[in-house]
């Protein structure tokens, strides 16, 4: 295969964005009527939906923690999001290590010792791929924790960003992704600015990290208030019917 | 993860089916109201989702790849037709967000049970494709039809909804052209990107729906709640195509079903199944005029969970 050109002479990438945008969002919570809360969420092409039960007694006893509430995170894969049909188990090691992922950057976020010996399940459904996994999930766990009310200090937004030669860009796609350029995953809270996870799998200049970071990090910024928007109309909805 | 229900809510159900008049309104034969949107993956060849009522939500999604023919093991007259078929493979899951009772480990069984119920009614020629049409070199090459279902949100009767739901994404499914060259006694397949050109599944209007009748004392209740299906004694499953001929038949739950009550069932089922058919034939045919309405089923443009 013949390499890509990512980025263009004039700037624009593969799918027709510029450098430092990012891909249409849209999301809502409460969509699901079973679950204590959830949320879909879609960025370009990755769809996902996330559903959260809890505080609740945890299904193993080997799971409570005696000053705390357990947080887990399962994350499953339609066998038709990909390009071509795959079935992965639950315990494929990479689906393993995302939720991981997940699970660490919510734990000293959510106010767990309020909920000792109980169990908030954070269930996270990815329909449609096309890269920025740990983001989406990320960003779609937030919207269905605060629609299931379980207190949380902010909200944890992330975002992914990359370097094709020396130009730093923003939320790459699966095509993006799959080529040799660097991604760095960041979530941030957007009130404090704290940064709650980092990634990266590959190698990047120490003299280009910073720019690619801040971009990361201004991404983040803006998920925030596509996401506090969604939430806040959702809330206005739902109060006006009270009325 | 078992659930269970109460002496005093069975026995309320259990009066409610007797008198025809269930908790949330419906008559013992009523549907709830359905609504279908198709082409939701952009991924697939294609797919529908379907939601029922407020609750049951189902994704089916449709892929068409080749595959390797299967006939292996076959007797030499079941083999050399089979070398001429093509094949369509399913799978049911129960995501844990539609429902607590399916995390963990907890749906596995019950994933197994419905992909079984399934394959028995979608692999072979009661399903009403043309198998033929799908082989593109006969003992070597076909196209395999990949049925996914992912259920989303859980609130009774997925059974019904999976087949519906299936039914409108096969409808909804193209399939590529293929192009068969030989080259140096080697057959080259091309298959072609128009997308113009690709056509849908021959026989898709054949292919079978379900309805589940669930016995509740000494009567008998469509599309049932779940806590209708905890009362349940047995539960019957009939597949039936438009032709009105009967494509399958399961009985699962604990209980069990006398004689002279099942042709009165199998009778019900008919009776309904012929109008959820036409509705839902009507329906499809209006989708690309964008919104429809027939009887109960509507077909919307909702964009996924209506999200904006």
């Amino acid at each position: 295969m013949s390499r890509q050109e990512l980025l263009n002479p004039g700037g624009l990438r593969i799918d027709g964005r510029r450098a430092t945008e990012l891909r249409k969002i849209k999301c809502k919570p409460s969509v699901l009527r079973q679950a204590d809360g959830s949320a879909y969420i879609e960025q370009g092409n990755t769809k996902c939906l996330a559903a959260v039960y809890g505080p609740r007694e945890p299904r193993l006893k080997s799971q409570i923690i005696h000053d705390k509430a357990n947080i887990n995170v399962e994350l499953s894969y339609a066998p038709f999001s990909t390009s071509e049909r795959k079935r992965r188990a639950k315990t494929d090691k990479r689906i393993l290590e995302i939720a991981s992922a997940v699970k660490q950057t919510f734990e000293p976020v959510i106010l767990a010792n309020l909920f000792p010996r109980s169990q908030i399940d954070i269930y996270l459904q990815i329909l449609q791929f096309d890269g920025g996994t740990v983001q989406i999930c990320i960003n779609a766990a937030t919207m269905a924790l605060i629609d299931a009310g379980v207190p949380m200090r902010d909200y944890v937004c992330a975002c992914t960003a990359g370097c094709f030669d020396k130009q730093p860009v923003l939320d790459l796609n699966n095509t993006e992704e799959s080529s040799d350029s660097p991604e760095l995953t960041v979530a941030i809270l957007p009130r404090s600015g704290k940064v709650t996870l980092l990634q990266m799998e590959s190698r990047l200049h120490v003299e280009k990290f910073e720019s690619v970071m801040n971009l990361a990090t201004e991404g983040c910024k803006a998920i925030y208030k596509i996401l506090d928007k969604s939430i806040r109309d959702n809330m206005k909805d739902a109060t006006s019917n009270m009325i | 993860m078992q659930t269970l229900i109460s002496h005093s809510e069975r026995d309320y159900i259990l009066r409610g089916v007797e008198s025809n008049l269930r908790a949330d309104g419906r008559g013992r034969l009523d549907y709830r109201q359905v609504t279908f949107e198709t082409g939701v993956i952009s991924q697939c060849s294609g797919s529908a989702r379907c939601r029922l009522g407020e609750g049951t939500d189902v994704l089916v999604g449709v892929k068409v790849e080749i595959g390797q023919i299967e006939f292996d093991g076959a007797e030499e007259v079941v083999g050399s037709k089979k070398a001429k078929w093509g094949r369509v493979v399913c799978n049911v899951e129960c995501s844990p967000i539609a429902s607590r009772q399916f995390a963990g480990r907890g749906a596995e069984d019950y994933n197994n049970e419905l992909t079984q119920i399934m394959e028995l009614i979608f692999n072979g020629p009661q399903a009403g494709i043309d198998l033929e049409k799908l082989c593109i070199v006969p003992g070597d090459k076909c196209w395999v039809v990949y049925v996914d279902a992912l259920v989303l949100d859980y609130a009774g009767n997925i059974l019904d909804t999976i087949f519906l739901t299936t039914r409108a994404a096969l409808y909804n499914t193209r399939v590529p052209k293929t192009v068969v060259q030989e080259v140096e006694g080697m057959m080259e397949i091309e298959v072609l990107d128009d997308v113009q050109e690709a056509e849908r599944i021959v026989g898709w209007e054949q292919i079978p729906i379900a309805v589940t009748l669930n016995k509740i004392g000494s009567r008998h209740v469509i599309d049932a709640t779940p806590l209708e299906e905890l009362a349940t004694e047995a539960k019957l499953l009939v597949s039936v195509n438009k032709r009105g001929k009967i494509c399958g038949i399961q009985k699962s739950g604990e209980g069990s079903i006398e004689p002279s009550l099942l042709n009165e069932m199998i009778q019900k089922i008919l009776e309904a199944l012929d109008v959820r058919l036409q509705q839902e034939e009507e329906v499809l045919a209006n989708s690309s005029r964008g919104g429809a309405e027939v009887g109960q089923i509507n077909i919307q443009k909702l964009g996924f969970f209506a999200a904006t």
